[in-house]
């Protein structure tokens, strides 16, 4: 509505009361089922319907399908509004120049992204906005539009003054205007034989898009992609709506479209268990993919190793299955609070995808005393991606770790990467790291070459110096090599570039090769239900994922870790609560993420069979952490309690009595008087 | 932001010669300041909800050692308002004459919360949740009140008039809160019902006191439930179950359905009753049932 700027807070907030805007009341819709209906209010008129999206998968003939099976399941489940719960706020620094262009510091998770909406509020082209990211503490999906916004009101500001203008967010602030992960509706029918032979699935989403279409139709479709599950169905019928509401807008959070599509189609697959008798573990065994299989989007995986049944087996033998699975409801008769163990599993599809362009950029420069900077056009965003990336680096060049600095991630300096996300930065950006560093590489070969009286495809490096690899007697110091390449008037800065496999996508019949790889991951939950009050306590989590190749172990596990808590919290805590749009939800004191003692002990196992795409085989690990956990804990809070969960936050009240109870709430339970 | 006006007394009286002083001035009283925990908060939303600055006026009571601590005066226990939640966790005389106390102010909020936060800032608070509250009036807990004008006493059932609200009067500071210590041999327990394991305010708490003799007679029973009734008070409709009887699993169920329906009674049907009366139900239960386990005369968990 408007935009103050001040010498200080104070004299803002003054401002800002001063500030009178008359607002037109116009028909408004915060169900998204209601929203779809032919009188409700029409919210964007190039969007007819309020359908923000909606993806296919036409495969197969589902009625024949549903006519093979020997028990047909139709469920219903739902999820909830959540928070990315970043540690720190959205902030941004703007300041005019230079060249009568502006340069925004900021925690920005995509600088890219902010550069083009900068560029676009201010009229300026792309070479006179600068963004540079400042250091993160956490995004998980969160600061891409909405720093994007909260920029170009900086930029703007710094452009109308000619002064630095700085934005910060109260966490009150951040949690009203920042997006949010969609809540889903999701109905799921499914035909199986005896032998737990699944014949088809029908499946309809409805995701909330709130205000604004983000990247609802992105989220939307991975939810597609991921609908059925890591299993071999011939016949799918799958529709996936994004609608519009006067909601607060959603976009991307860690997982996107995953852990809803997840929740459902891994609870479901309980659900046919119990239905035929049969072990969840053993029911997926059946169905699950292996290599050769064909996804519902009709992709035949046969270009990697397609390891679900190796991450189940593992991660459950790693649980002890089998054994709780039989001794536990023994030991919960006659007690109150109950344990249970259940599972998960999955296969992501690794990066953007057929979603869109998928390729980055990186700079290795040798500098003339032997050091090296690293310029990368993904952003690190708190996941590792330094770490990674300097590793690569300092690994092709032959240097130690030491030697290596990674720069912020700056606009101006670095080729467009596209977006941090999709989990995508090992296997994009570490392959643009590699590929750089091994064109530096090879350049201070030539001239060690010469020296060392051999061809440059006959060297090595390692531990800082480069020999001959058949004869390492022969050898000189990495730091000798750079004097004589930058004596010789050689390159040693070079540019990375890294393009992925083909892919594609026909949006008529959901067919097509949507990710040139996937990850799958399996994750079982041991859980201790309270049959009298409802509180659950996870108390172990036993992780699987199979990851390619694990760069840096002690990073994957990190990424597990934080990965699992998060699905604890999106299992069992967290809800964003809007009243009628207005966020009721304001602080931490409301909005429950997991505690230190909420996260349960976590087991993290590190799967490797390496992908021909990656650097080194590698895949990727961030989001699959977090998608299959509250699958798992429903199934677990199921096995201990008997009670079948199908809504998220899985809080007390459902646990206890099957469905949440909603108060008009009142005073704030930290009020003072 | 909500500005405040702190002022920093050297001593007691000086604290209440202010809060008089201040108490004088139309709708500015003084509020006083311990750990903030509650406090500072509160200045946040107030800030957020009025749309305009307010000027708070605050008194740091945190520093004066006449409301600090933990004693045994006569056959009473005394702790002073600004001693913290961790001081009366670690307490020996606490775990000795009250260890459900000890336990209660245990699960409020985290350790750095504990750390700062006071039993005088958790009962003056009055939130139907303080944790505090329900093994203060189950030890029928006494309050100490001070102004320029005199000192009075008053239970802590009477000065919790409703929730965030009390008796004190705008010049009157809580001194301290005092208890005769539990029989020796008696059985305490306490039940947090909190949507985590930490840094969660209580859905529904339980604290119960009882008194075996060696014949599992029960000659004295103290029920108390917390974020269940508008007031915090003791059940006597439950304590009637068990006062006197031969323990056994079955009254101690009975009392607790007997909580549960004193809790409609006083509280009528609202949103949360559906899940408050079982749970207040199983948790009272539960609470007498683990005194049981300490006397020997029951299993918890089972």
């Amino acid at each position: 509505m408007a935009l103050v700027l001040a010498e200080s807070r104070e004299a803002a907030q003054a401002a800002a009361r001063a500030v009178q805007v008359e607002y037109e009341e116009l028909p408004s819709v915060f169900d998204p089922e209601e929203a779809i209906r032919p009188e409700a209010p029409q919210l964007h008129d190039e969007y007819p319907g309020n359908i923000a999206g909606h993806h296919v998968v036409r495969k197969g003939d589902v009625e024949r399908g549903f006519a093979q099976a020997d028990v047909i399941l139709e469920r219903d489940y739902t999820t909830q509004l959540i928070e990315h719960a970043y540690i720190e706020p959205e902030a941004a620094a703007a300041v005019p120049g230079p060249g009568g262009g502006v340069t925004v510091y900021g925690s920005i998770q995509n600088p890219f992204s902010c550069r083009r909406a900068v560029a676009g509020v201010l009229g300026l082209p792309l070479a006179r906005v600068r963004i540079v990211q400042s250091h993160m503490g956490g995004s998980f999906g969160g600061k891409d539009e909405v720093m994007s916004a909260m920029c170009a009101r900086a930029a703007l500001g710094a452009q109308l003054t000619g002064r630095p203008v700085k934005i910060v967010n109260t966490r009150e602030e951040s949690l009203a205007e920042s997006y949010k992960r969609h809540p889903y509706k999701m109905h799921y029918k499914i035909g199986v034989r005896r032998d737990g032979r699944i014949t088809a699935m029908e499946i309809r989403m409805l995701a909330d898009a709130g205000g604004y279409a983000s990247q609802s139709l992105f989220v939307t479709w991975r939810s597609t992609v991921q609908a059925t599950g890591p299993y071999v169905v011939e016949n799918v019928k799958t529709d996936v709506y994004a609608a519009f509401t006067n909601n607060t807008y959603t976009g991307a959070m860690r997982g996107f479209g995953s852990p809803q599509a997840i929740f459902a189609n891994e609870s479901l697959m309980d659900e046919v268990a119990l239905e035929l008798g049969m072990d969840p573990v053993q029911l997926r065994m059946v169905n699950g993919f292996e290599g050769g299989s064909v996804t519902a989007t009709g992709h035949k995986l046969d270009e990697h190793t397609v390891s679900l049944k190796e991450v189940v087996r593992k991660a459950t033998e790693a649980a002890g299955w089998e054994e709780k699975r039989a001794r536990l409801p023994v030991e919960n008769q006659g007690r109150a609070i109950k344990r249970g163990i259940g599972m998960a599993c999955s296969f992501r599809g690794c990066a953007l995808g057929a979603e869109g362009v998928d390729a980055a950029a990186a700079i290795v420069s040798v500098q003339t005393d032997g050091s090296v900077l690293v310029f990368s056009g993904l952003a690190e965003n708190g996941q590792g991606l330094k770490t990674i990336f300097s590793q690569i680096a300092a690994t092709e060049l032959g240097v130690t770790l030491d030697r290596v600095v990674f720069m912020e991630t700056d606009t101006s300096t670095v080729p467009d990467s596209g977006p941090t996300v999709a989990s995508r930065s090992t296997i994009m950006g570490g392959s643009a790291v590699r590929i750089a560093a091994q064109k530096a590489r090879d350049a201070l070969f030539e001239g060690a070459a010469a020296k060392l009286g051999v061809g440059p495809e006959e060297l090595a490096t390692a531990s800082n110096e480069i020999y001959v690899a058949s004869d390492p007697a022969r050898r000189m110091s990495f730091d000798d090599a750079v004097k004589i390449a930058w004596d010789e008037g050689r390159l040693m800065a070079q540019f990375g570039w890294y393009g992925a496999p083909h892919v594609g996508w026909d949006e008529r019949t959901g067919q097509g090769k949507a990710y040139f790889t996937y990850v799958y991951a399996c994750q079982v939950a041991q859980v201790a239900v309270d049959t009298q009050t409802g509180q659950v306590v996870v108390e172990r989590v036993t992780a699987a994922h199979d990851v390619g190749r694990a760069i840096n172990p002690e990073t994957v596990e990190g990424q597990i870790y934080g990965g699992v808590a998060m699905s604890t919290g999106y299992g069992l805590l967290e809800e964003v609560e809007l009243n009628e749009g207005v966020t009721r939800t304001r602080n931490f004191d409301e909005y429950l993420i997991p505690t230190a003692m909420d996260v349960p002990e976590v087991v993290p196992i590190i799967v490797e069979n390496a992908d021909p795409y990656g650097p080194y085989g590698a895949k990727t690990i961030g989001e699959p952490t977090c998608e299959l956990g509250a699958a798992a804990i429903a199934n677990a809070i199921f096995h201990a309690a008997g009670t079948r969960v199908r809504a998220l936050p899985m809080d007390m009240e459902r646990v206890l009595l099957g469905r949440t109870l909603r108060p008009m709430r009142g005073r704030r339970g930290s009020e003072a008087r | 932001m909500t500005q405040m006006e702190v002022y920093r007394p050297t001593c007691l009286d000086d604290a209440l010669q202010y809060m008089w002083h201040c108490s004088q001035a139309q709708g500015n009283a003084a509020r006083p300041i311990a750990g903030g925990t509650d406090l500072m908060v509160a200045a946040r939303h107030a800030a957020e909800d009025a749309g305009q600055p307010a000027i708070w006026r605050v008194v740091d009571i945190s520093g004066l050692p006449e409301i600090s601590g933990i004693c045994v005066d006569g056959d009473e226990v005394c702790i002073g308002a600004a001693t913290t939640h961790t001081e009366i966790e670690e307490s020996a005389v606490i775990l000795a004459t009250a260890p459900f106390l000890a336990e209660a102010v245990a699960t409020i909020g985290s350790r750095q919360i504990r750390n700062r936060a006071t039993i005088g800032g958790n009962v003056m608070n009055a939130s139907p949740a303080a944790d505090s509250l329900p093994p203060l009036v189950a030890l029928s807990a006494m309050a100490t009140l001070a102004s320029v004008r005199g000192r009075r006493r008053l239970s802590v059932s009477e000065l919790v008039t409703g929730p965030y609200r009390t008796a004190a009067a705008p010049d009157e500071l809580l001194l301290d809160v005092r208890f005769r210590a539990l029989e020796p041999g008696a059985r305490s327990a306490f039940i947090k019902v909190g949507r985590r394991r930490a840094l969660a305010i209580s859905r529904l708490a339980a604290a119960v006191a009882a008194l075996f003799d060696s014949d599992a007679r029960i000659p004295d029973i103290r029920i108390s439930a917390g974020a269940a009734f508008p007031m915090p008070c003791r059940i006597d409709q439950a304590e009637q179950v068990l006062l006197g009887s031969v323990y056994s699993a079955e009254l101690a169920e009975q009392a607790g359905r007997e909580a549960a329906r004193a809790m409609v009674s006083a509280t009528g049907v609202r949103w949360s009753r559906e899940y408050k009366e079982p749970v207040l139900a199983a948790i009272i239960t539960r609470a007498i049932r683990q005194c049981a386990a300490k006397e020997g005369l029951d299993v918890w968990p089972e």
